[in-house]
């Protein structure tokens, strides 16, 4: 019965799903360091893990959309935006403090535009999000000129890099984020609201939830995590590429939906999205280091969604008949 | 007769070029089941949702306990009293019965002007609601899509009892239940009327209806057609009076 619990769970206990993404990440990480001698190294985990602190963030913002019912496409070019938002202030040699405020700032503006087409504008999130992430790449190739936001000063990215109490930063942003998303879901009115729309919003509002509030919310809070993790990016790699965020939506949506989120909405496992993260950016680890070129990667994401969710579809494990097999 | 909680006024309901309702007056009273019958498409769904205020009248108007109300939510509604069991439960099922009791209004504490849900208080208040209706719900943190439609109707009425309604609008409650739940959900809208609330039962069922109902209206076409007592009236005359085969109802009708 402990499956179908929505809520009553603790910060970290674990159900039948988050054990298999636990045991398939210690699986994968004997089968890498087995094929290649350069994967069990300190450094390669320093790099693994470095490497999830984006989608990490991002990907908390897409477990509340998707648990919500809706989804944003555009999500990694808004990381995009405001990464270049950031490298401006810096590349300017603006205070690091500014660049720190601004991410968030940007992240939160496109969150409530994309709110605005998708909640008040009433276009469904797929093609609504869709649509901006058309226009905001645009953007991106326009407001960069063509060329790469590169050589920027390491003011932000020594103020990242810093530790507390021997804890790198990154680590310390990523466990509150996650405890304030995790009590927002499972200990404040704005969890049920939102779980509650994901499983009807008609019910929902019929219920006397403000509907479109938890909705608007929902982007922004997703817009903000977002803008926190083009912080990061431009911290780590003192550079904004043309192509920057191009893969994260696809990666994020697939790390949730490992991570045992109902793509339909109403059921949601924030550290089953923790785990998926990690379990992706694994495997695509360990493919570049036994010789599989990146170009790969979408294609190992791609076959990883569809291979769930066809798992899921055919072993009928869909909420409700989840609850009905439960009981009897 | 006590004051009537809600009195509707020459409702009309119109969907575009659809006239869905016209000039319903109705007056329902707290302590007595009012049972609305009629065909499919008759507009009794139609006027218990201007009721429930999830339509807002095109014309015509409420009153509760005497003053003129316009609803522009559910929410309003509820905050004037009103609760709706709809047909199809507005329940959640992904989330548990005593969350879905709660849902819209919450208990909370604030901690740095942070809303936190008292769960431990809802639980309780749930579990003593539960048992006031003998509901026979082992596990109140159960998810409600893993329970029965007779137990979905009583954490419906535990809803509605919870947000202390004075007037609960049931929609075909029984009208997906086996017979032993049947009984309870109809044990249980008397007891709501014990209670002093005002029910309105929508129901095909017309033995069901003459089991439970003080009063008895009748729509049919978007009009209402006719109101007895249930004691003033019989099987065979309601029937009539919703097929339209009654003479009063062919007068009416010809007149329009």
């Amino acid at each position: 019965m402990n499956v179908v619990r929505q809520s009553g769970t603790g910060v970290f206990s674990m159900n039948g799903r988050e054990w298999s993404l636990l045991v398939a990440c210690l699986l994968a990480i004997v089968i890498f360091s087995v094929a290649s001698p350069h994967y069990a190294t300190p450094g390669n985990a320093v790099t693994v893990l470095r490497n999830s602190v984006e989608l990490l963030l991002i990907g908390l913002g897409m477990t509340l959309l998707l648990a919500m019912g809706g989804i944003d496409v555009s999500i990694g070019i808004v990381m995009g935006l405001a990464a270049i938002a950031i490298g401006r202030i810096l590349g300017a040699d603006g205070s690091p403090f500014v660049a720190l405020v601004a991410g968030p700032l940007v992240g939160a503006l496109l969150g409530c535009v994309t709110a605005a087409v998708v909640v008040l504008g009433r276009v469904p999130a797929i093609v609504g999000t869709l649509g901006l992430l058309g226009v905001y790449r645009t953007a991106v190739f326009v407001l960069l000129g063509g060329q790469w936001l590169s050589g920027l000063p390491s003011s932000l990215t020594d103020l990242l890099a810093a530790t507390v109490l021997g804890i790198p930063v990154p680590a310390l942003v990523i466990a509150v984020a996650y405890l304030i998303v995790w009590l927002a879901l499972r200990r404040t009115p704005y969890g049920l609201h939102l779980l509650a729309i994901g499983n009807s919003e008609e019910k929902a509002r019929l219920s006397g939830i403000p509907v479109i509030k938890v909705r608007f919310l929902t982007f922004v809070i997703s817009g903000v995590l977002t803008g926190i993790a083009a912080t990061f990016y431009v911290a780590t790699y003192r550079n904004v590429e043309m192509s920057i965020g191009s893969t994260s939506a696809l990666d994020a949506i697939a790390a949730v939906i490992l991570g045992g989120t109902s793509i339909l909405g109403g059921r949601c496992s924030l550290l089953g999205t923790v785990l998926g993260v990690l379990l992706l950016r694994i495997l695509q680890n360990g493919l570049l280091l036994i010789g599989v070129p990146s170009l790969w990667q979408p294609v190992v994401t791609g076959v990883l969604i569809i291979g769930v969710l066809g798992f899921e579809a055919v072993s009928n494990r869909l909420p409700l008949t989840r609850f009905q097999r439960a009981r009897a | 007769m006590t004051a009537p909680f809600l009195v509707a006024r020459n409702i009309a309901k119109r969907f575009g070029a659809l006239t869905a309702l016209v000039d319903v007056d109705l007056e329902i009273r707290p302590g007595e089941v009012l049972a609305l019958l009629g065909d499919n498409g008759a507009g009794k769904s139609t006027f218990i949702k201007i009721l429930a205020g999830a339509h807002p009248p095109s014309d015509g108007e409420l009153l509760i306990e005497g003053n003129a109300v316009a609803f522009a939510s559910p929410k309003d509604a509820a905050a004037s009293g009103i609760a709706t069991i709809f047909q199809e439960l507005a329940l959640s099922e992904n989330l548990s019965i005593a969350e879905n009791v709660f849902l819209g209004r919450e208990l909370k504490r604030s901690i740095f002007g942070i809303p936190f849900l008292k769960r431990a208080e809802m639980r309780q208040r749930v579990d003593g609601l539960l048992q006031e209706l003998d509901a026979h719900i082992s596990d109140p943190e159960a998810p409600v899509g893993s329970l029965s439609g007779g137990q979905r109707q009583a954490v419906a009425i535990c809803r509605a009892l919870n947000l202390n309604a004075k007037l609960v609008i049931m929609d075909e409650p029984t009208a997906a239940l086996a017979v032993a739940e049947t009984r309870k959900v109809l044990a249980l809208t008397r007891r709501l009327a014990g209670r002093g609330c005002a029910v309105v039962l929508i129901s095909h069922n017309i033995s069901e209806v003459f089991e439970v109902a003080d009063r008895i209206v009748v729509f049919r076409r978007g009009r209402k057609v006719a109101e007895r007592l249930a004691a003033e009236t019989n099987h065979e005359e309601v029937v009539s009076l919703i097929t339209g085969a009654h003479p009063d109802v062919r007068a009416l009708e010809k007149t329009n």
